[in-house]
Formats: structure tokens, C-alpha cells, sequence
């Protein structure tokens, strides 16, 4: 709902992401803050924040997935394996520039997606969450089964640095440019896509499967195209990843790693792509404090040993996250939205 | 009626369906023939089979024996969106909208089948999908007008009344642009006055498309009113077919009725 005063005036118009001047203002001098991040704050903080955008593009793909298809995964960690090692693998034996392996690195995850997508077509809820935990255990028995001189089995694979006209992306704040670029352009794609006829068929498919088909929304089709286009997303997300950390081991995408990524959609809030950006920010911040302050703790109160003080952070940080299931299970953007209204209607209750 | 290559062809035609589910005969032989621009009321006692003749006929059951056609077209054992796209559209007994979604998204959703751009148009939104949100979102407006529903038109759907959602279901069926729509029992649960609201609609629905519409329904104040010709089910098979008139007077539909 638009403020008081701002009435669009074409359809155009009328389904514009940013509405207002002051939105456009806000925007704006995100980019700017973000664009100039380098210059703002420790290399520290842009380590953080180069895992936060790699995570975001990663979470968007799953919110793409799970929060508007309504297919859940819990395989969008491999996924993001199988882009990191198709990037690995393009770059270190071909020297393909990353221009082209980022892209192939998402067809490939699109497609290892898509076979589980399949699955989708099928069975629905609990089921397929177990389908989809498959495409974690395949992702790791492949990897490690497979011929070591392939994939680079237990091993894992040197990736060289991305570069363009003799630039090299090895620092960090290279990285953060890039990073942020290619999140940026996947994170516009995703606002896209969900306003478009496939985003609504997603919904449509979530909502009443029944009611979609007699729509013409060819059902299985759509949810296979869910997990073709949140697999993509992991892939983009794990080749940057892999041209970060410049090595690709198979213990990087784990299962655990699914799960953080579908607890920053739930943290954030479904069905929501700000949601998910916003669940990675307190996902990532909260990991990252927990780091921080765990060694800290470890040195003061060296009674306890370092390895209870690690394995308390851990329960702390499952505890957070227990937490905004039982006070939000809506997500942030839920409690965002019922502010924003309440605000707007400010002082009437309803 | 229209002719095609010498054969005469009818808009929908069920050609003796047979449904069984286990033991029980749901279908038993039925046949019937739409025509251009008709009205076509299905009524019978409970359990008569009404609804899984038209889930036979919308391809959510696939009928043991028999054919369902569009326009000539064998569609048994399409799926559901195959027959969709075919031009056949239906509405619900109760709803089945998208309750989060506002009356606008809802409608759009129903014109999903007729937009074309593809997934990488949709993720880089240059021209012509921006041209085509805009040209269907203009279809939507006229349906949104034509239904009266305006001032509702950016309200969440599970935030109206019965009678309001109805009329989204059926805004949201004539943004499919179909040849032929189905109507499951529409008057069920509304007062009179949204009766008579929904009547109107149909009317002119009919008037505006020229499209002909089968209706499943119990109230039979709104049948006779509206009906062109009448189907009559009872345990699975056809008993009578007529007009209102013939059909009030018919013994064997008294009979099934009155017991």
C-alpha cells in the first residue's frame, strides 16, 4: 500500500519496486555506503561482509524455492557445492575467466537441481524434504568416490584467482566488488522474477496446487522450475564462494549448511526476498559475534576448557534461532510490515 | 452448433463417461452436449454425480469409459492445465483463491496461461515483459470493472466476505478467456441479495463473451430463472433433460426429488 498522496498513474507505475522519492533517496545511499565500504570500515568487517552477500544470493535462490514455490530444500548447500566445484574445476583445468565459469557454474547446480526438482512433481512436505537431504548425500559420496583426479576427492581443489584484463581478484576488497556485483545483478533477477508470471505461479502452486491447474499453471513443471531456478542461485552463490576461499573441499557444504540457510528465510520471513537479505544479516551477524566473543571467553574463563565454551556458543546460536521460531515464526518482514502499518494508520487501531 | 469439415462440433460433449471409485458407480453412461452460447444446468439430489461430471470434465478424474471433448477436441486424460489452456475454466464449490494475494494478483494469475515471456526476460525485465505485464494487467482492470470490484481490488482476498470472494473466482476464471465455463454450485452459502448479484453477473457474462456456461447448482429458484435447458442426475445417470418447463412437470424428476 502506497503512502498518503502517491497514486501511480500507469500500470508501469503501479508495479514499481521503489515507490517514493525517499525510497529512492534510501536506496540510493545504500549503494553508495556499500559501494564505499572499503574505504569505511577494517578488512575484518569486509571478510563478514563478503560471506554475508555470498549468503544472500544463496538465500534469495532458497527463498525463491521454498518461501514462494513452497518446496522445501534441504539441499541448497550442495547445490552451492556443485557450482563451487564446476567453478573450480572450469577455472583451474580450462582457465575459463569467471566471467563464463560463474554463469556455467549456476547451469550446472541448475541442473543437479532440477533432478531433484523432479522429485517435487511427486511428493510433497516432509517427503520431499527427505529427497532433497539426498542431494546432500549424493553431492558428498560423488565427491569423495569419484576418481580424485576429477573432483579432487578429500583433497579438495586450488582455485586460481578470478581476473579480468590482467586484474586479479585476491584481496578482499577485490573480492567485495565483485561479490557485490554479481549479488546485486541476482538479487535485481530474483525482484524480476517474482513479479513476473512465473513468481505468481510459484505463489499460485504454493497456495492451492488444485486451483492452479485449472489455471493452466502446468503444476509439476513449475515446482521442477523452483528447484531449477534456486539450484542456479546456489551455483552463482558457490563459485563465488570457491573464488574467495580459492579452495573447494567437500566438508564446505554440508548439511548443517542447508539448515543455516533455510533458517535465515525463516528468521527473515517467507515468501519475502528482502527477508531472506534480512535473515542473513542477523544469521551472519550472530555466527560472527558468537566467533568473536567465543575465544575471548575462552582465554578469561580458562576453567572451563576451550572446547565447552566453542560447543555453549553453538547452543547459543541454535538458541537465537529457537527463539524467533517461538516469537516470530512470521519472520522479520512480518513484524516489519505490521509496523509499517500500524505506523500508517497511527492513531486509529484498524 | 458450428460446422467443422461436415461434422457438427459442440463446444463441450461428455460421450457416456462411466466413473468408478472402488464399488461405487459415480458415473453410470452419461452423456451431454453443450451448445454455443447456452446455459446448461446440471441438477440432481446429493450424490448424484453432478461434480464428478464436471471434475470428469475439467480432467481431475479421468473417466474409466468414455470421452470428454472441446470443440470436437478429445481431451480425456489431459491434465488439468493441458484442458485449461484449451479454453476450459471453472469455478469452485466454496473458493479456491490465493488468500494472500490481493483481488489484482489473484486475476493476473489467471491470465498466467496467456503470457509468453520466459524466465530470463522475467529475471532482466527489459521491454517486452514489461509490455505484457502491463497489456494483461489491463485485461484485469477491465474484468475488475466489469465485476464491480474496484475498491476492493488491492485487498488481500482471505480479508473479504463470501459473496466478494465469489466474484473474484469467477473474475478470476474469465481472465482465462475461456470458451466454455463451469460453475460449481456458485449460490451455495450466499444470501439472497448476493444471489441475485451473482445471477446478474452471469447474465451478463454470457452477454459480454457469448461463451456457454454449464452451472452445477442446488437452488432451484436460480436454475429455472436462468437455465436455457436443464440436465437432470440421479444415482449417476441422466434421468431427464429438457427445459424448465419440461423438467418441472417431468414425473421421473419429481420422482427423484420427492422420493
Amino acid at each position: 500500500m502506497d503512502p498518503s498522496g502517491i497514486f501511480p498513474t500507469s500500470y508501469r507505475a503501479d508495479r514499481r519496486l521503489v515507490r517514493t522519492r525517499w525510497q529512492a533517496v534510501c536506496l540510493a545511499l545504500f549503494l553508495v555506503v556499500m559501494l564505499a565500504m572499503p574505504y569505511l570500515v577494517s578488512g575484518r568487517i569486509i571478510a563478514v561482509l563478503n560471506m554475508m552477500l555470498i549468503s544472500a544470493v544463496i538465500a534469495v535462490g532458497l527463498q525463491i524455492c521454498t518461501g514462494y514455490a513452497g518446496q522445501i530444500n534441504l539441499g541448497q548447500a550442495a547445490f552451492m557445492g556443485v557450482g563451487a566445484y564446476t567453478a573450480s574445476i572450469l577455472a583451474s583445468k580450462t582457465g575459463l575467466t569467471f566471467l563464463l565459469t560463474i554463469p556455467l557454474a549456476g547451469f550446472a547446480a541448475a541442473l543437479f537441481g532440477f533432478l531433484f526438482g523432479l522429485t517435487a512433481t511427486r511428493i510433497k512436505g516432509f517427503y520431499l524434504a527427505l529427497t532433497t537431504l539426498a542431494a546432500q548425500f549424493i553431492f558428498h559420496f560423488a565427491v569423495l568416490n569419484l576418481p580424485s583426479s576429477w573432483l579432487g576427492g578429500s583433497n579438495g581443489v586450488t582455485v586460481p584467482a578470478a581476473e579480468i584484463f590482467g586484474l586479479r581478484f585476491v584481496t578482499e576488497t577485490q573480492q567485495f566488488y565483485m561479490n557485490l556485483a554479481v549479488a546485486a545483478i541476482m538479487i535485481a533477477g530474483a525482484f524480476g522474477i517474482i513479479r513476473s508470471r512465473f513468481g505468481r505461479a510459484f505463489i499460485a502452486v504454493r497456495d492451492d496446487d488444485v486451483a492452479a491447474g485449472i489455471m493452466g499453471i502446468n503444476v509439476a513443471a513449475t515446482k521442477a522450475n523452483a528447484f531449477l531456478i534456486g539450484a542456479f542461485y546456489a551455483g552463482v552463490g558457490g563459485a563465488l564462494w570457491a573464488y574467495m576461499i580459492r579452495f573447494v573441499g567437500v566438508d564446505q557444504f554440508t548439511l548443517f549448511h542447508s539448515i543455516f540457510f533455510v533458517a535465515m528465510i525463516i528468521v527473515g520471513g517467507m515468501g519475502s526476498i528482502v527477508g531472506a537479505l534480512v535473515g542473513v544479516f542477523v544469521i551472519r551477524t550472530i555466527q560472527e559475534v558468537i566467533a568473536t566473543v567465543g575465544p575471548n571467553i575462552a582465554d578469561s574463563v580458562s576453567f572451563l576448557g576451550g572446547d565447552i565454551v566453542f560447543a555453549g556458543m553453538n547452543v547459543i546460536l541454535g538458541g537465537v534461532i529457537a527463539l524467533f521460531m517461538i516469537l516470530e515464526p512470521k519472520g522479520v518482514m512480518h513484524r516489519w510490515n505490521i509496523l509499517k502499518s500500524s505506523y500508517r494508520i497511527w492513531p486509529f487501531p484498524y | 452448433m458450428t460446422t467443422n469439415g461436415g461434422i457438427v462440433t459442440s463446444p463441450l460433449a461428455v460421450r457416456s463417461a462411466t466413473l468408478k471409485f472402488g464399488g461405487v458407480t459415480a458415473l453410470d453412461d452419461v452423456s451431454i452436449t453443450v451448445n454455443d452460447d447456452e446455459l446448461l444446468a446440471i441438477i440432481g439430489p446429493n450424490g448424484a454425480g453432478k461434480t464428478s461430471l464436471l471434475n470428469v470434465t475439467a480432467g481431475f478424474y479421468r473417466p474409466q469409459k468414455g470421452r470428454v471433448e472441446l470443440s470436437g477436441q478429445d481431451v480425456t486424460g489431459l491434465r488439468v492445465d493441458q484442458i485449461a489452456r484449451r479454453g476450459l475454466a471453472r469455478t469452485f464449490q466454496g473458493t479456491h483463491l490465493f488468500a494472500g494475494q490481493t483481488v489484482v494478483e489473484n486475476i493476473m494469475i489467471g491470465r498466467h496461461m496467456l503470457m509468453k515471456s520466459n524466465v530470463i526476460q522475467a529475471f532482466f525485465q527489459f521491454g517486452p515483459v514489461m509490455r505484457e505485464e502491463s497489456e494483461h494487467r489491463e485485461a484485469a482492470e477491465e474484468i475488475i470493472d466489469f465485476l464491480e470490484i474496484e475498491a476492493i481490488r488491492n485487498r488481500p482476498v482471505g480479508t473479504l466476505g463470501y459473496g466478494l470472494r465469489k466474484r473474484v473466482d469467477l473474475g478470476r476464471a474469465l481472465a482465462q478467456e475461456p470458451s466454455i465455463l463451469l460453475m460449481d454450485e456458485p449460490m451455495a452459502g450466499m444470501n439472497s441479495e448476493e444471489k441475485e448479484d451473482l445471477a446478474r453477473f452471469i447474465f451478463d457474462v454470457r452477454e459480454a463473451r457469448k461463451i456457454p456456461v454449464v452451472l452445477v447448482e442446488h437452488d432451484m429458484g436460480v436454475v429455472m430463472d436462468l437455465a436455457d435447458r436443464i440436465v437432470v442426475l440421479d444415482f449417476g445417470r441422466v434421468i431427464a433433460e429438457g427445459t424448465p418447463e419440461e423438467i418441472q412437470k417431468n414425473p421421473a424428476v419429481i420422482k427423484a426429488y420427492l422420493g
